[in-house]
């Protein structure tokens, strides 16, 4: 089953740059795929493009089989709550805690207080924070505010998991452990796309690569590397 | 709510300081125009008459005036009564031991429905050549006063009511401003909400709430400011109004109640400015 199918698209911005010429390509479900390229390429775009925060210009894109171009605006939540999505910069909340900040996800979808009490602590065990449920994000490392932005991305158990550059502010062991909770939560079902830089953990890693140049798809490879 | 105290705050206190400056105002424009009107109802045209005029003369004159439509009320005061009225008015003074005999005429007050139209009432007294008609010897209403009178409460009338538009728009842009501010600190919260999967109306509805919160208690706390203000300093004011002019309409004092209106008013447009505020703000943050 394609969990995420782009369909001859393209992505022209209102600058006129496009950052994304007739890109067609189809990741399965439970598949780990890293999207490289250098800056620019597009890679973030296609991410954008999937949760729908800008629209496509020409093609479509369609997520468990089903186009979400023509989505009204009233059904993308819905989407959302689909696809955990997790970022360079983390995007947490600087005045909520390490708790608020991962509840927040099920608040904003209006889960019951007693299933976030009783599955939020599970999830930041998961990425192995149950001990810093009352911190605020400035009081963890880097490594460990992606932690927590996992966890929001992971807490709703979305079928589908975006990152964009996940580990762009993190130094090589703690990306290491990122990368270790990102294939565990791709080991349990969840589809994980993720786009970066970062060269040694895509060599590492041995996953399908597609690689972006100005838009374009120039390499597809199952259980790839980095670039030659 | 507690974190974005500051700005709750800051929006709060806008709110109360520019809508007590437009009550306040308010406030004062009414008492002015208050004044105003009570100085224009009281221009009145005294005909007054000649000794010699007949009674039939004076009841044809009277049931003429009375048929005109701009007349309100005439009144017909006698010889007698004015020297009455005369020696009511200067009780105690010297004047009144050199008068001798009456030496008042009698006279026509004619009070107006419209005083605008003074001029013309009076010029009815006259005939084509300008002298005055049979049995009148002359006719009184402060010519040169009325007019400028006139003038002067058209203009005043114009400019209170320009600038009572003025500072409400202020007022309305200053807190659409701090309102808008105060989302914008919280542009990232909303970016989060959105990127999790909440629904439009789940991110508004707060908001909303708060702008309609921040104006309805900004504008409470003006209200408050502006019943102290009233009761103890504007009242003074409105008193001597009434001592010293008669004026009955004003608005603390007034029966008609007007502070009241000026306070609901004021109540309603503030969390009405809260909430709109706040709706406007939003549609720019809230399309992720």
């Amino acid at each position: 089953m394609n969990m995420i199918e782009f369909r001859n698209v393209t992505k022209i911005y209102e600058d006129k740059t496009a950052a994304l010429k007739n890109v067609s390509l189809t990741i399965k479900k439970g598949e780990f795929v890293f999207l490289v390229g250098p800056s620019g390429s597009g890679k973030s775009t296609m991410i954008k493009l999937l949760i729908r925060e800008i629209p496509v210009s020409g093609g479509a894109v369609f997520v468990a089989g089903r186009n979400i171009c023509n989505l009204k605006q009233s059904r993308i939540p819905q989407l959302r709550r689909n696809i955990g999505s997790v970022f360079q910069d983390f995007k947490l909340l600087p005045n909520k805690t390490v708790f608020e900040n991962v509840a927040f996800a099920f608040e904003v979808i209006g889960k019951p207080t007693y299933i976030i009490k009783l599955q939020v602590p599970q999830v930041l065990k998961l990425v192995g924070l149950e001990h810093k449920l009352q911190s605020y994000p400035h009081q963890l490392s880097a490594g460990e505010q992606q932690r927590v932005s996992i966890a929001r991305a992971f807490v709703n158990r979305p079928p589908i998991l975006l990152a964009d550059e996940p580990t762009g502010n993190l130094d090589p062991v703690t990306s290491d452990g990122i990368m270790k909770l990102l294939s565990r939560i791709n080991l349990i079902g969840t589809t994980v796309a993720m786009a970066t830089h970062d060269k040694n953990i895509v060599n590492s890693m041995r996953r399908r690569v597609i690689e972006l140049e100005e838009g374009e798809i120039i390499r597809d490879q199952k259980r790839g590397v980095y670039g030659i | 709510m507690k974190r974005n105290f500051l700005m709750f705050f800051t929006a709060i206190s806008t709110v109360a300081i520019t809508l007590f400056i437009v009550g306040f105002f308010l406030i004062i424009v009414y008492d002015v125009q208050s004044v105003l009107t009570s100085i224009k109802s009281q221009v009145e045209v005294a005909v007054y008459l000649k000794d010699n005029i007949t009674d039939e003369l004076k009841g044809y004159l009277e049931n003429e005036i009375k048929g005109w439509d701009e007349v309100a009320e005439v009144t017909y005061v006698s010889k007698d009564q004015a020297l009455e009225k005369f020696k009511k008015d200067n009780e105690g003074s010297e004047i009144l031991k050199e008068i001798q005999g009456n030496p008042l005429p009698a006279s026509f007050e004619i009070e107006l429905t419209s005083p605008e139209k003074v001029e013309q009432i009076a010029l009815r007294f006259v005939d084509k050549d300008g002298n005055f008609i049979e049995g009148v010897d002359e006719v009184i209403y402060g010519q040169n006063y009325v007019q400028k009178l006139f003038s002067i409460t058209a203009i005043a009338g114009s400019i209170a009511f320009l600038i009572i538009i003025m500072l409400l728009l202020a007022a309305i842009v200053l807190v659409f401003n701090t309102i808008r501010l105060s989302i914008h600190a919280r542009r990232k919260e909303i970016e989060v909400m959105k990127l999790v999967g909440a629904t439009n109306w789940f991110v508004r509805i707060p908001f909303l709430f708060e702008g309609f919160f921040e104006g309805f208690v900004g504008s409470l706390i003006s209200v408050i400011l502006l019943y102290f203000m009233s009761n103890y300093l504007l009242i003074r004011g409105e008193k001597a109004i009434v001592d010293t002019m008669h004026v009955k309409e004003l608005a603390i004092l007034g029966t008609n109640n007007v502070i009241l209106y000026i306070y609901a008013g004021i109540v309603v447009l503030g969390g009405l400015v809260g909430l709109l505020s706040s709706s406007f703000a939003l549609k720019r943050y809230i399309r992720v």
